[in-house]
């Protein structure tokens, strides 16, 4: 028998002939059915443009969105999502083909001093701020969809006197950002029209803002700057929807309150303690991080005895009622501007061989922590730059101290007050647990010089800002299983970088180095795979997004926002 | 022959009156050119009154209008100011006269821009809100202090640069001028569909609208077979008919009132 006649007697014996004749009608009725569905070529109007290639989607984010476990299409917030890591599950880059990326668009705020913002994206939509202004962009094109314009605020003191902001936070069809002088705005995400605007820090005029908001479920939640100017610090939550303050905890305790020996008098209403960078979140624990900055006044700890709690902390705080559940303090009584703002990346990851929670940080202070995040408990810190001031941690985490105090004629203080680490943005890769940050070895000749507290002027106690020496600055790998470098790439450059990082699930390591160029690394070897010359001091971090079926880099570098793709 | 006198003088009558409007129309396309301009290039600042704002002072203050020569606000115009106005000098000298023609138009007619002195307030605030949110649906496109549409500009300091016969008239008849992100746009794809749409930006390879929903739409001007500039906003034009002058009058005493009942939002959103 032929092949094609064993089949059909074989297909002819499974199926009775009135079974094939049914088949047979049931086929042709799909496939006339299916020719009746097929689009019709009619006048459609905007009701149907949904299905039309060129459009964005609808910007509506549910919190469900700001739940997604690494940033994918959308990045959501700040660092992309929750964790801190800054990790990106797109694919489409790797480094069998970053070597073909190529520059998609240029975009130039009308304001710029420089940029720090990260970037938001959803639904094709690119969010930035520059100073007091929002933007929305096309993320194809770079090209302006509405801008919300803001005059920059006159008589501001030190840091948010350089109008820098980090850009917004995203929930529904609204964007909410701080301004220089600590007014928080809800805008609508389609027009930038401003729906409420909150001043949030009052009864100090050196308060200000720098930062990003970072909403957790029906909550917007802010911090603030001007610590080095002797406010009293605070993270504070509004409702998202109506702007209501729902629950505020202050950094620095007042009388009566836990911690308050270290404060005499009213010197809590000027201890610093600041939160200008967004925290972390773990909704399982539902549990918010946030670090805090150094005691104010800078250097002179004379009159802030004992510990000053809650300065240089990673505190952890109920979201919903921003009640203190924990908090682990990493400088205690700090003389030397040891914020410990810097992300407090949230890890799943073995320590030591035993499943943990934990908070992966470095820290100013040149130690990079590893803590329990369930209940802050200390759990390893490993020291990745040159260090004077301390002779190491206890069992407890707790440093101890060298003796160096700064007075008038000045003590050398390593690392420098501008930090081993700073506010530069880390990541975390969980396929391969190494945690990737931005250091700089360096010394400072650190003077005390006290001067009481006074509005309208910094409270350093120096009377004039030291300068650090020249030092050395690194990208670091650190493997939490080996709790050992797994590369550290000395940065070459003319200027002291500030440039933060990103990762992707590929194994590329993007970030602005220390000559103006835009670099990836290959995340294993810690080799340049890639690089382009923005021509601008890089002062933020980069983020990753996908739209219509393509990914890209976008970074601000100096006075503009850049976007990269493969061709 | 008799002299055709009639014939003559209804030739040179024709004659005169085609002159004439084409020299009206003449001057209609300037003064429209001038006020165009103003509104794509100044008014985002300067207020579509030229009565300034949070951000750029007024233009039509008589102190300010005496005090500058015309070459002098020429110069300001292209090579801006040291107080932040940017430079204007790549719109091109053209250009620049219209506007200040235009600006000085505007300063010599302070009762159609309802400047100073500022009248009161006549119409009935409350029943001027209830028609915003209500009849009027004035809500629908415009956001009044965090509530309403998002499609059409926000109204909440509306009342604080526009005087009430400016509102007015930007009610009853809202393309006159046409505000640039106001402009609807209609653009027809290679398949049949029409997508309808505020205009958002362009240029010579792309034109980009926001829709109704909220969506933005990216066109490349080859992959489309046409782009329809309407020359109208969004805005109905028949509230003239739909609304008695009372009701106008209470919706712009609502909206005159409510801008100034609270402190100055200062941004501003284009």
């Amino acid at each position: 028998m032929l092949r094609w006649q064993r089949i059909s007697s074989q297909f002819a014996s499974r199926f009775s002939r009135l079974d094939t004749i049914a088949l047979l009608l049931l086929l042709t009725f799909c496939g006339a059915a299916y020719g009746r569905t097929r689009p019709q070529r009619t006048n459609q109007t905007v009701q149907h443009a949904a299905e039309h290639d060129d459009v964005t989607g609808l910007i509506n984010v549910q919190n469900g969105d700001l739940l997604q476990k690494a940033a994918a299409q959308n990045w959501v917030s700040y660092n992309g999502d929750y964790s801190g890591a800054r990790h990106s599950s797109l694919t489409q880059i790797s480094p069998g083909n970053v070597g073909r990326l190529t520059a998609q668009w240029v975009f130039h705020p009308r304001v710029v001093s420089p940029l720090e913002v990260t970037p938001v994206v959803a639904a094709g939509v690119m969010f930035v701020t520059s100073a007091n202004d929002a933007y929305a962009l096309d993320a194809r094109t770079g090209k302006v969809l509405w801008h919300h314009i803001r005059a920059l605020s006159q008589g501001l003191v030190d840091d948010p006197a350089q109008h820098r902001n980090r850009g917004v936070a995203i929930l529904g069809t609204r964007i909410y950002m701080v301004t220089d002088n600590a007014h928080l705005l809800c805008l609508d995400a389609r027009s930038g029209h401003l729906i409420w605007e909150i001043p949030y820090a009052i009864g100090n005029r050196n308060y200000g803002s720098t930062s990003a908001p970072l909403i957790v479920n029906d909550k917007v939640i802010v911090g603030i700057s001007g610590g080095d100017a002797g406010v009293r610090g605070f993270v504070a939550a509004f409702n998202a929807q109506t702007g209501e303050e729902k629950w505020r905890f202050w950094t620095i305790p007042g009388p009566g309150e836990k911690g308050n020996e270290s404060w005499p008098g009213d010197s809590y209403l000027h201890g610093g303690g600041t939160t200008w960078l967004p925290g972390t979140y773990d909704p399982e624990l539902n549990t918010l991080y946030w670090g805090t900055g150094n005691p104010a006044p800078d250097y002179d700890g004379s009159v802030r005895p004992g510990d000053d709690l809650y300065t240089s902390c990673v505190l952890a705080l109920d979201p919903d009622t921003g009640a203190l559940k924990w908090y682990f303090q990493f400088s205690p009584h700090d003389l030397y501007d040891f914020d410990a703002v810097q992300t407090p990346i949230i890890v799943d990851a073995n320590f030591k061989g035993q499943p943990r929670k934990l908070i992966v940080t470095a820290n100013r202070n040149g130690f990079l922590y590893i803590l329990d995040r369930v209940n802050g408990k200390f759990l390893l810190a490993k020291s990745f730059t040159t260090q004077n001031w301390t002779k190491g941690v206890d069992e407890n985490g707790r440093p101890i101290s060298a003796g160096l105090i700064p007075d008038e004629k000045g003590v050398r203080v390593c690392p420098a007050n501008g930090g081993a680490t700073n506010w530069y943005s880390p990541t975390y890769d969980p396929a391969t647990h190494v945690f990737y940050f931005r250091s700089y070895d360096a010394c400072a000749t650190i003077q005390s010089n006290p001067k009481p507290f006074e509005e309208g002027t910094a409270y350093y106690a120096t009377g004039l800002r030291n300068a650090d020496e020249t030092g050395k600055a690194y990208i670091n790998a650190f493997n939490l299983d080996t709790l050992d470098f797994e590369w550290r790439d000395l940065q070459i450059g003319r200027s002291k970088g500030w440039g933060g990082l990103m990762s992707t699930a590929t194994g590329l390591i993007a970030y602005g180095d220390d000559a103006q160029n835009f670099v990836i690394l290959d995340a294993r070897s810690g080799k340049p795979v890639w690089h382009f010359h923005v021509g601008q001091l890089i002062h933020a971090s980069p983020m990753a997004y996908a739209t219509k079926g393509k990914q890209y880099f976008a970074i601000a570098a100096g006075g503009d926002v850049f976007s990269f793709a493969l061709p | 022959m008799r002299s055709s006198w009639p014939e003559l003088l209804f030739i040179l009558g024709t004659l005169f009156f085609s002159a004439s409007s084409v020299i009206a129309r003449a001057q209609k396309t300037e003064a429209s050119t001038g006020a165009q301009r103003f509104m794509e290039y100044c008014a985002g600042c300067h207020g579509a009154d030229g009565r300034g704002g949070p951000k750029a002072p007024s233009l039509i203050n008589p102190a300010n209008r005496a005090r500058l020569s015309d070459s002098e606000l020429s110069r300001i115009v292209h090579d801006g100011t040291r107080g932040g106005m940017p430079p204007f000098a790549q719109i091109g000298d053209e250009n620049i006269v219209a506007v200040l023609q235009y600006v000085r138009r505007l300063a010599a007619n302070p009762v159609v821009t309802g400047a100073l002195p500022e009248p009161a307030v006549t119409g009935d605030v409350d029943a001027g809100r209830a028609l915003y949110f209500g009849k009027a649906q004035c809500s629908k496109c415009h956001l009044m202090r965090g509530k309403g549409g998002f499609i059409a500009r926000n109204l909440s300091n509306y009342g604080r640069t526009h005087g009430a016969e400016a509102i007015l008239q930007s009610i009853t008849d809202p393309d006159a001028p046409l505000v640039p992100s106001s402009q609807v746009v209609v653009v027809t794809t290679h398949d049949g569909q029409k997508i309808t749409g505020v205009l958002r930006n362009e240029d010579a390879f792309t034109v980009e609208l926001l829709t109704e929903d909220g969506r933005f739409h990216l066109f490349s001007r080859n992959d489309v077979t046409d782009v329809r500039y309407t020359e109208h906003s969004l805005m109905p034009r028949d509230y003239g008919k739909r609304l008695t002058s009372k009701e106008l009058n209470d919706i712009v005493s609502f909206l005159v009132t409510e801008s100034r009942s609270q402190g100055v939002n200062g941004s501003a959103s284009q």
